[in-house]
């Protein structure tokens, strides 16, 4: 149906192709539809690969870890 | 209302009933979902299955955040769903770029998943994510409408990272609904249907700053493009975004700080809370005395600052020809016990213990804005939409809902 994971690994050479797209744009006119477009494009992106990122930096190794072997020593916990 | 909790797809089954219905899909996609539904212990409502439709009774309270990509909505929205306990995930086992944000209470859609055109059909036709024509409020009204009337609905999903409209999710009406993004107060219908509406206005120099901070890192990305970035699609914010700021109960206005002569490194802010005056269900909050106005500064013997210091400021106002009430914090802090001086001399902050406020910006010390007034007014604001959902709960029966909106 599509693709099953997001690859945030793409996205920056994404933003770099849709900067030079806009510079492009903005060139001939930079009152224009398409320039303004352009520019939105670059900044829907570099907000995209921000939360991209942000999720990333929010995971801790052990947790991680911890997520899909919770009955090892390191990961054991115990309510009382 | 959201005793209802939905997993899309399989899911190891684990609550009370699951149901497996083929439904009729907008946009042409035809999807199965498998999905399951707990009602909680209050029982204070309950969700039906019938024909094809999920309904839930009791209402759902709708919420409108509108800000700029890029000037914090995510961190805001971390903060609310947490004043009301409990982690706010994407919905399990369904797409994951989905923009959808789940917990027991409260349920965050994202208005972008409302845009009509893609980012090719944006291209093609020359407009901004942030222009009303590449936007379908029609539907944004239908769905809103029929989440807050108890409806389950399929939500289209906008895909950030590919730029298409992907196929629809089933999003079941929650206790509290929040709809963020460029244009919850933008189409009166859909205003109207708003029980309060919060406004995160961003001042350009903090804007810059900030956008500096999270993007100069990324490849192709320079001083320039970011300016350029910024100056390309502000006709179209100045045009349609800001103008929405009229209608918020609340606006967060997050400027330069005022401490530090020629600063604009962004990192020391003036943050102002404007609160509009006779809302319902909605009590602004004040320092020291109701209607004065007043000018604080926290330092002295009680409390030591280092520079700049913090400088709180608290006086009525007019706002769009509103009577408002405006609170001010200028400065950062650097510990903790200066918060809870600061918290003990705010009234009607609709805290349930002494020191809630302090605690809530404690669990997230790591969140952006946490030792200024960005995150200690979003606070605020969090535990006020709290107050105000308890308020409306209970009222509900006695009051017609509409009265919310005065």
């Amino acid at each position: 149906l599509r693709p099953v994971m997001a690859a945030p690994e793409g996205l920056s050479e994404k933003i770099a192709e849709s900067i030079e797209h806009a510079k492009e744009a903005c060139a001939e006119d930079p009152a224009s539809g398409e320039c303004v477009a352009s520019w939105d494009e670059v900044e829907e992106l570099s907000a995209a690969s921000s939360h991209a990122r942000d999720r990333k930096k929010e995971e801790d190794p052990l947790e991680t870890y911890c997520k899909d072997n919770p009955e090892t020593d390191e990961c054991r916990t115990y309510e009382d | 209302m959201a005793v209802c909790k939905m997993n899309t797809v399989l899911h190891t089954p684990n609550s009370m009933s699951s149901i497996s219905t083929p439904t009729k899909a907008q946009m042409g996609f035809n999807q199965n979902h498998v999905f399951l539904y707990t009602t909680s212990g209050k029982k204070t409502n309950t969700c039906k299955f019938r024909s094809g439709v999920i309904t839930c009774s009791g209402e759902t309270i709708v919420i409108g955040l509108a800000a700029d990509s890029g000037c914090g909505k995510s961190t805001f929205m971390r903060r609310l769903t947490s004043v009301f306990g409990g982690a706010a995930s994407p919905p399990k086992g369904g797409n994951p770029d989905s923009n959808t944000l789940i917990s027991d209470t409260t349920t965050v859609i994202c208005l972008d998943d409302y845009h009509s055109l893609d980012r090719t059909g944006r291209k093609q036709k020359g407009v901004t994510a942030l222009d009303p024509r590449a936007n379908d409020f029609d539907l944004m009204y239908e769905q809103v409408k029929a989440l807050k009337d108890g409806k389950a609905v399929e939500k289209p999903i906008y895909n950030h990272v590919s730029g298409l409209l992907d196929p629809p999710e089933l999003i079941i009406p929650p206790k509290i609904l929040v709809i963020e993004g460029l244009h919850p107060m933008y189409d009166e219908r859909v205003r109207d249907l708003l029980d309060f509406s919060i406004y995160l206005d961003i001042s350009n120099e903090v804007k810059f700053a900030w956008k500096i901070q999270r993007d100069m890192a990324e490849r192709g990305h320079s001083l320039e493009t970011i300016k350029a970035s910024i100056e390309a699609r502000k006709p179209d914010f100045d045009a349609y975004i800001d103008p929405q700021k009229q209608y918020a109960d609340a606006v967060i206005e997050v400027l330069p700080t005022q401490l530090i002569p020629d600063d604009n490194e962004g990192k020391v802010l003036r943050v102002k809370l404007i609160m509009k005056e006779g809302v319902q269900y909605f009590n602004p909050v004040y320092l020291f005395d109701e209607g004065s106005t007043i000018s604080w500064i926290p330092c002295g013997r009680k409390l030591t600052c280092s520079y700049p210091g913090i400088k709180f400021a608290y006086g009525p106002d007019a706002y769009f020809s509103h009577e408002v009430s405006v609170l001010e914090m200028d400065g950062q802090f650097d510990r903790l016990d200066e918060l809870v001086y600061v918290e003990s001399h705010l009234s009607n902050i609709s805290t349930k213990f002494f020191g809630e406020i302090t605690q809530q910006m404690l669990k997230h010390a790591d969140f952006p804005g946490s030792n200024n007034g960005t995150g200690l007014f979003q606070t605020i604001v969090g535990l006020k939409i709290r107050d105000l959902f308890e308020q409306i709960t209970t009222n509900k029966v006695s009051a017609p809902f509409e009265a919310a909106k005065a």
